[in-house]
């Protein structure tokens, strides 16, 4: 297929996948699909924040178990415009693991075929801006995801609330934290802790508290965040 | 979308909602609807959420963490009262939702908050769906009410607390011994021990310790000191004898109100068997309120000018507010009010007396309508006339000339200070009620043998006049020609019985009250017209059939229903029906004012809350009893 050939020539480390007619048209769609203008403000933008459960925490080696994804339209959470899979595995996570996330075994076995999943994901994020805490996981483990099992790189962009919220609340915490640290600083609840559609509402929720303060702080566009994002690094890195 | 995330979403807002009321007990359909269609937003501290100024409402709002502070907007209490702090599991501004009307509270986060948010479109169909979610709305509103009312009266009983309440008895502000004489007592020996004991007045009392008379200190320049009367005179000479008394158990209002009608400075207290337990002076009750009734007399009979005299004006309505909120009842709230606004009245005459020389005419002020019974309420206008008698040797139309050029200034000074002037021209400058004794009988008389419907109609006005000022036995006369006159045509109570029956209670056969009667006010029942003038009517009917004098509406009750020989029981329970619909249009003239508008008496029994509105149902029922009474006297 030429037009395939055109498409993912420029990636040559990219493993050569062939999918079935409509998955690539599936695909296809997705990528035409017009880039988000990052430099609308807050309340006009759709964020996507992401959160991601792996059979470990290894980057390189471990698989992606689930994605939940919850959309913050206009700065509100519409409980009709979130998402949740489990992708099929093949060989089923340690018990250990299975304890943290609590997808058992059958339920992994039974999950959607990784291909499907994966074009599910990305139907539903559109070119929508990406939210995570501590990104660098959920963006790694989808990527690789996206380059397994499609034979593509994404090229979405992510913003880490782990790195903008420090920025927005130096009255609170001016340093790396984790998560909980400032679920319970904004007295945000989690219904179901390690359960990738609950952790990101509870992650949502955390964006909801940054966009009002970005907007009233002159940080008002996606863009903004992800300067403030790449400034925050960069001074950290220097310093 | 993705139909798994979202139910695991769905329920897990389910779980945190069940736990506060009333979503505990909704319907499991209601709230997958409800939880669907939440949409979750978040409000930083200090944020407003909703005010006023958005207009109507079109989100309502379930707090899911954080608190929300609800206040009353209006620039005239912008104090605490009615100010309410939510937390998680409430839910806000539902009235306002409801009625998609702006909101008249002010809803800020006080705390970071995070709040499910529903479209006033769901909102609507989700109390369709739910039964419990439509009676907690509707509940809700008026447990509002019934709050906003209470948190009223905590606010004025504050205000109290620093001095004590209007409606506490008189025996707890008596607190000295009564220092008292007998009344062979030398002047002298009563104005020393009067000095020596820094005492402002003297009470002289009898063998019996019941008192006999009152002499104060401002007494003695003007009966002792000017006359150069002999010290060794006995006391009994100069004392201001039949003193103001009161049961040690009668309210500090009774006292205030007596000082009000008959302007005396001290009351005197007695027990039950009449004894002198002490003196109550205007001084002690000016403790107890900051805008004390002693300042606006003061203020009153010391007025120069108009514009202190609509101050006054305007201190008669909050003191009359502050014993509202006091919990003083309708009764004597409208007689207080009416008593001090007698006093404005025969200021604005006194001051135009000084300009128009009216010496040597007998004339007199006569009130007409509330003012004449005595039961006026926040909302007054003007009605009043002149009744004066002409000697053969004067000029009937100069005199009457003098007499409209004065009543058109009394009434200009008055709608001034704040009785406006009447629509209807019931003045005392209209020509037509400026008038003679005689013609004044002519003009009762007429009406009396001619009952037509403009007849009827006049006399429910008139027929309540009082003297108020100047020669007040002119108006006794013509009293008793009145009271003649219908003692002598049996047809004409018939045909007043006849027209006040015209109106009914509005109970209704299947709803609790009739409420679509004017188009305008739809919900509203007219406490007015279909409340007090019910009782109003029928006690004017009764006063004249019996002979009475009175024109105050409870008072006809209680002594005509004595002289017709009704059950005293059935009296008192027809009296507290009146009492109660006053005391609502009270309430509401007064909410209406708070809110800048002026107070009308429609009144939306839904707003009432569930013990009021059972009251007002029975007191409909006392005004329907009242009828068949007329209807079986009167055979109508």
């Amino acid at each position: 297929m030429k037009w395939m050939k055109k498409l993912f020539g420029g990636a040559p480390v990219l493993p050569s996948v062939s999918l079935p007619a409509d998955q690539a048209a599936a695909l296809a769609a997705w990528r035409k699909r017009p880039d988000e203008d990052f430099a609308r403000p807050h309340f006009r933008t759709r964020y996507v924040v992401v959160d991601v459960e792996a059979s470990g925490l290894n980057m390189r080696r471990d698989r992606l178990i689930s994605i939940g994804a919850v959309a913050v339209s206009g700065g509100m959470i519409d409980p009709l415009d979130t998402f949740g899979v489990v992708l099929r595995q093949d060989e089923v996570s340690s018990h250990e693991n299975i304890l943290i996330h609590g997808i058992g075994g059958s339920a992994q076995q039974d999950g959607v075929e990784p291909v499907a999943a994966l074009l599910r994901f990305l139907d539903f994020v559109g070119k929508a801006p990406l939210v995570a805490y501590h990104a660098e996981f959920d963006q790694a483990m989808i990527e690789r995801a996206a380059r397994d099992h499609l034979g593509t790189a994404l090229e979405l962009r992510w913003i880490d609330l782990a790195w903008v919220l420090p920025e927005l609340f130096r009255e609170r915490i001016d340093a790396q934290a984790q998560l909980d640290d400032w679920l319970g600083q904004f007295g945000i609840g989690n219904f179901l802790r390690h359960n990738a559609v609950a952790d990101a509402y509870a992650t949502a929720q955390l964006l909801q508290v940054a966009l009002t303060r970005g907007a009233a702080t002159g940080k008002e566009s996606a863009q903004s965040f992800f300067d403030t994002e790449k400034a925050r690094r960069w001074l950290r890195r220097a310093g | 979308m993705n139909t798994n995330a979202t139910r695991m979403l769905v329920d897990a807002t389910i779980d945190a909602l069940r736990r506060h009321s009333p979503f505990d007990r909704m319907e499991r359909e209601a709230l997958v609807f409800l939880a669907e269609r939440a949409r979750l937003g978040y409000f930083p501290k200090d944020s407003h959420i909703v005010t006023p100024e958005m207009g109507p409402v079109s989100t309502f709002y379930i707090i899911q963490r954080g608190k929300v502070l609800a206040r009353q907007s209006g620039e005239i209490n912008v104090t605490e009262y009615s100010s309410l702090t939510m937390g998680t599991g409430e839910c806000f501004p539902i009235g306002s939702v409801m009625a998609r009307r702006a909101s008249t509270n002010t809803y800020v986060a006080i705390e970071d908050t995070f709040c499910y948010q529903l479209t006033a479109d769901d909102f609507v169909q989700l109390m369709q769906m739910s039964q419990q979610f439509s009676r907690f709305c509707t509940q809700y509103i008026a447990t509002l009410l019934n709050q906003s009312r209470r948190q009223l009266q905590v606010q004025f009983a504050q205000r109290a607390a620093e001095q004590q309440s209007m409606s506490s008895p008189l025996s707890s502000i008596v607190t000295k011994a009564p220092v008292s004489v007998g009344p062979e007592a030398p002047i002298r020996q009563v104005v020393e021990s009067m000095v020596s004991g820094h005492i402002g007045s003297m009470v002289v009392v009898d063998d019996k310790q019941r008192p006999i008379g009152i002499f104060t200190q401002s007494d003695a320049l003007k009966r002792i000191l000017l006359p150069g009367l002999s010290l060794d005179r006995p006391i009994s000479e100069v004392m201001s004898a039949h003193p103001h008394a009161l049961s040690e158990h009668a309210h500090v209002y009774d006292a205030a109100l007596a000082m009000a009608m008959h302007s005396v400075r001290h009351v005197l207290v007695v027990d039950g068997e009449g004894r002198l337990k002490g003196v109550v002076s205007e001084r002690d009750l000016f403790t107890l309120q900051r805008v004390g009734l002693r300042q606006i007399r003061q203020a009153i009979e010391g007025a120069q000018d108009i514009a202190v005299l609509r101050q006054a004006g305007a201190d008669v309505r909050q003191l009359a507010l502050n014993m509202l909120a006091q919990g003083v009842g309708a009764e004597q709230l409208t007689q207080f009010i009416s008593a001090l606004n007698d006093t404005v009245t025969r200021r604005v005459i006194q001051l135009n007396l000084a300009v128009h020389d009216l010496y040597g005419i007998e004339w007199a002020w006569l009130s007409f309508g509330s003012e004449g019974r005595d039961e006026q309420t926040f909302s007054t206008d003007q009605d009043n006339g002149i009744v004066y008698l002409c000697p053969d040797i004067m000029n009937r139309e100069e005199l009457e000339l003098r007499l409209l050029e004065f009543a058109q200034d009394v009434n200009r000074d008055l709608d001034a200070v704040g009785f406006p002037f009447c629509k209807g021209n019931i003045m005392a400058s209209n020509p037509e009620l400026c008038l003679t004794l005689e013609a004044w009988e002519e003009k009762f008389a007429k009406w009396v043998r001619v009952p037509e419907p403009q007849a009827l109609l006049n006399a429910s006005i008139f027929f309540d006049f009082r003297a108020l000022y100047g020669a007040t036995h002119l108006g006794d006369r013509l009293r008793m020609t009145l009271l003649k006159l219908v003692g002598s045509q049996s047809v004409f109570l018939r045909m007043m019985a006849a027209n006040a029956l015209s109106v009914l209670p509005p109970l209704g056969k299947i709803r609790d009250f009739v409420t679509d009667l004017n188009p305008e006010h739809p919900g509203c029942v007219d406490l007015k017209v279909y409340g007090a003038r019910l009782f109003i009517d029928a006690a004017r009917i009764f006063a004249l059939a019996t002979g009475l004098y009175n024109t105050n509406t409870v008072q006809r009750l209680r002594l005509a229903g004595q002289r017709m020989g009704m059950a005293s029981d059935e009296t008192a329970a027809i009296v507290e029906g009146f009492n109660f619909i006053q005391l609502l249009r009270l309430r509401h003239q007064h909410f209406e004012n708070e809110h800048g508008r002026p107070g009308d008496n429609f009144i939306n029994p839904d707003q009432l809350n569930e013990l009021d509105r059972r009251i007002l149902k029975e007191s409909f029922r006392q005004a329907r009893k009242l009828q068949q009474r007329l209807k079986l006297d009167y055979q109508v």
